[in-house]
């Protein structure tokens, strides 16, 4: 029964996906909006395979999104103007930083590996910020554009056409989600699972629980540095500011607001915290802290998130 | 050259003393809350906003001495009422509460003071040089040093000889025994809590006369705290204090050499000594997980 | 040569002396008991033995190979499994996941991002012979946290055979049960040992349970052993009853 909710309410859910540039403006949203959502989302996803299938909270995620975001920005800018190849050099980048920086914290758990991860995103925040010459500084990179999908036969103009450009991050998405799932009921997911649930128990079933940590947050990471370069087509431009911690909160808010126990609920959690953000935004200056608050009762009030509380609600 | 490296040396001593002020009010909450505050920075930046509203009744002086009381009171007030009801559960939540806390901190302060940054007056005499050959040490740098002294002193008198200091410590090391032996561990953790922000508050109005006030002064100093702590050992208040001097020296030094450097270097000596001890120099191993 | 061979190991932790020059052998097949009042050092020498922490002096050998420094987790791999004093399990996976896991991980399973068909079924079948033996078959698909306590306990046991080990270690297996659950356990280990050979270490608090079940006993105390024998010299040993008698246990 279970089973089969849950498999009526992923194809609704890719219905919607599939629709959204049509019945979005409907609503009063633009294509633009739904596409942030989409790239947020897999952010949030990537931070939540982490979070929620492995039980170990990163903080400092933002360190592989705006690696991704400035390894594509960059080799769009000085290397060679692709868009794929952009999004393979992000991606490369984004997985280097996180094994290096994995190795370094995989001995630590709870808060202290919080507090680390948000430590060393900083790193790239100052590199960013400090290396104008190269990146375009506090100003950011600026100055290079997505390039039209070439196919061969066809090709696919991404750059002008909004809708299209929808469609290729959402194919992407559906590529990483896919990815996640099947690794999450692989033996290999289930290994983090295992860690999840109790560490000790994991350690004496055989699994070696700082190696597969380890490979969790690299592939995690990888997941999120694909979100990253996708951001950075977005807008044709990337700043320092993809790097900083709040960035990061930002994706584990979002995961958490979801639901952190099941695998769309940082989706859902992307979408309410994006057009929440987009018309408060609009109305206020003081928008900030009105998410503020909004984390702070989410927090206090509903700690199993959006999909948490309807499952509740059902008595699942 | 000498006359440089010694300007930076006592100049990064200076920021470290303050990195160490900040650290130590975020180590007190971290072992024994297992809370993360997000929110010091914020609280840093109302302490340096009240004693700046304070300021023409009470001088200089009365808003040192009472502001940073007055934030610890509203410390004692968002622990009692909001960050207690997350002790029970996993640290996230709490991590995640004092994220959103900062969000509206930053905000309240610029709608009460304006998102301009507005200059913080000291004591004419503590504002010029001490001398005409070390130009660059003014009074009110040594002025911050001596009260961060004066100020780290008494954190560790109250550890050492109070008898709530002796149940925070006790509780940091093992609170189900604290607990049984009938302290009363809510008001225990409200207390530090409330000890914690004090130190942010003071923190705050000191930052507010060398660096002038604005709703972000707190964002900047929070990150080389978190590194403070990492780098001087979890679980350890010397530890916190070690490590909030030698960053300073460490990027002072730096300023030297690369400028450009001056942020990365503290970020890559905490890499080196993850590496090499994972629990930090003065940490204790058994607090890693 | 013994299965297990442990000689003269100590455990500090800072100036307790948790485990005082312990040495302790298992021969293929056998049942050690291992008893003693509380705080005698006995979780500490199980941990030792699994690969918890290190012992800070002396050794110990598997097989005649010393793996005194080799980790917990690689242990298991040359077949010492263990279960914990408090129940040790996936509270939020249901109870075929929580097998699912260590038989995967003894497949050599446990890196592969996918998994063949071929191999799915030969876990499957593994897991639900285990839910059998385990009585566990008609509870396999409930989340494992929301068990009775007596079939967490056999859900931890089970997971630990899952490893196929060769040498079994018990931390009170019984503890917290009732009489029918205790009289279940009981009937489960005897099996493993008297039919499927298999050589357990047991600690345990019920005296019944252990001079039913064991072959050779250790008493523990204070960290030292007191005596090591076969159930009537214990039984016999004027120190054992000592010990016993002056800890009111």
């Amino acid at each position: 029964m279970k089973n089969l909710e849950g498999r009526i309410g992923t194809i609704i859910l890719w219905l919607l996906l599939l629709t959204a540039p049509y019945w979005m403006p409907l609503f009063g949203g633009y294509t633009g909006l739904g596409t942030r959502v989409l790239v947020l989302a897999l952010a949030a996803m990537s931070v939540n395979f982490l979070l929620g299938f492995t039980g170990v909270l990163s903080f400092g995620h933002a360190a592989f999104f705006g690696l991704g975001a400035y390894g594509a920005g960059m080799t769009i800018k000085y290397i060679y103007a692709s868009t794929m190849l952009g999004l393979a050099i992000g991606v490369l980048v984004g997985i280097l930083g996180a094994m290096i920086i994995g190795a370094m914290i995989v001995r630590l758990r709870g808060v202290y590996f919080a507090m680390v991860t948000i430590a060393f995103g900083q790193v790239f925040y100052f590199v960013a910020f400090r290396w104008s010459s190269l990146t375009g500084g506090d100003d950011g990179l600026t100055g290079w554009k997505r390039v039209p999908l070439d196919l061969g036969v066809t090709q696919i103009d991404i750059l002008h056409n909004d809708i299209a450009f929808y469609y290729l991050v959402l194919v992407c998405v559906a590529v990483c989600s896919a990815a996640m799932a099947l690794l999450l009921r692989s033996p290999f997911g289930r290994t983090l699972l295992a860690i999840r649930e109790n560490e000790r128990r994991a350690r004496f079933l055989g699994i070696p629980v700082d190696k597969h940590i380890w490979m969790s947050f690299v592939c995690s990471a990888a997941f999120c540095s694909v979100a990253g370069a996708l951001y950075a087509y977005l807008d044709n431009f990337v700043d320092p500011r993809a790097f900083r911690w709040e960035q990061s909160g930002d994706f584990v808010i979002m995961a958490v607001l979801g639901g952190m126990r099941s695998f769309w609920g940082p989706l859902i959690g992307a979408a309410v915290f994006v057009v929440l953000q987009d018309k408060i935004s609009s109305v206020t200056d003081y928008w900030m802290s009105i998410l503020g608050l909004l984390f702070v009762l989410a927090v206090v009030f509903f700690p199993r998130g959006v999909l948490g509380v309807v499952k509740r609600k059902q008595g699942l | 050259m000498t006359q440089v490296i010694l300007f930076n040396v006592l100049n990064g001593l200076i920021v470290g003393a303050f990195y160490a002020l900040m650290a130590l009010g975020l180590s007190l909450i971290l072992n024994l809350s297992g809370v993360i505050n997000f929110a010091h920075g914020g609280f840093l930046a109302l302490g340096a906003y009240l004693a700046y509203s304070l300021a023409p009744y009470l001088g200089f002086w009365g808003g040192l001495a009472l502001a940073p009381f007055l934030t610890a009171a509203l410390g004692l007030i968002i622990e009692r009422v909001l960050i207690r009801r997350l002790y029970g559960r996993d640290p996230l939540y709490s991590l995640l509460l004092t994220f959103g806390l900062a969000f509206i901190f930053q905000d309240a302060l610029r709608f009460l003071w304006g998102a301009q940054s507005v200059p913080y007056q000291i004591p004419g005499w503590l504002a010029s040089p001490l001398s005409a050959s070390l130009f660059f040490l003014t009074g009110y740098r040594v002025f911050m040093v001596v009260i961060v002294a004066l100020a780290v002193t008494a954190l560790f008198l109250i550890l050492g000889y109070t008898r709530l200091g002796i149940r925070i410590r006790a509780g940091t090391l093992d609170l189900d025994t604290v607990s049984v032996l009938g302290v009363n561990v809510r008001v225990l953790r409200n207390l530090n809590f409330g000890l914690g922000i004090y130190l942010a508050g003071l923190a705050g109005v000191l930052a507010a006369g060398m660096l002038g006030l604005s709703p972000t002064i707190g964002d900047t100093l929070i990150m080389p705290s978190f590194v403070a702590i990492i780098v001087g050992g979890l679980g350890s208040l010397p530890g916190t204090l070690a490590g909030g001097l030698l960053i300073g020296i460490a990027s002072g030094l730096t300023a030297v050499f690369l400028p450009a450097g001056t942020e990365a270097v503290i970020y890559v000596m905490m890499a080196l000594v993850l590496m090499v001890r994972p629990h930090g120099l003065f940490g204790d191993a058994g607090r890693l997980r | 040569m013994s299965l297990l061979d442990v000689r003269d190991v100590s455990r500090h932790f800072g100036s307790l002396v948790a485990v005082d020059h312990v040495s302790f052998k298992v021969e293929p097949g056998e049942l050690r008991a291992v008893i003693g009042p509380n705080g005698a050092g006995k979780t500490t020498f199980f941990n030792l033995i699994s690969g918890l922490f290190p012992p800070s002096s002396g050794s110990i050998l598997l097989d005649g190979q010393d793996i005194t420094t080799v980790p917990a987790h690689r242990r298991v791999g040359l077949g010492i499994s263990r279960t914990f004093q408090i129940t040790e399990i996936f509270p939020e996976l249901t109870v075929r996941d929580n097998l699912l896991i260590p038989v995967e991980s003894a497949a050599g399973l446990r890196l592969r991002p996918w998994i063949s068909r071929a191999d799915r079924v030969k876990v499957a079948d593994r897991v639900q012979e285990l839910l059998e033996s385990g009585g566990l078959a008609d509870k396999a698909e409930r989340l494992a946290g929301e068990l009775s306590h007596g079939d967490q306990r056999a859900t931890e046991i089970m997971m630990s055979l899952a490893l196929q080990p060769r040498l079994l270690l018990l931390d009170e297996p019984t503890a917290g049960m009732g009489d029918q659950e205790t009289r279940d356990v009981v009937r489960v280990i005897r099996n493993l040992h008297k039919k499927e050979g298999l050589s357990i270490v047991l600690i345990e608090h019920d005296m019944r349970v252990i001079f039913h079940l064991a072959d050779r006993i250790m008493v523990l105390a204070e960290g030292a052993v007191l005596a090591d024998g076969t159930p009537a010299e214990i039984a016999a040993d004027e120190r054992v009853q000592a010990a016993y008698l002056g800890s009111a246990e």
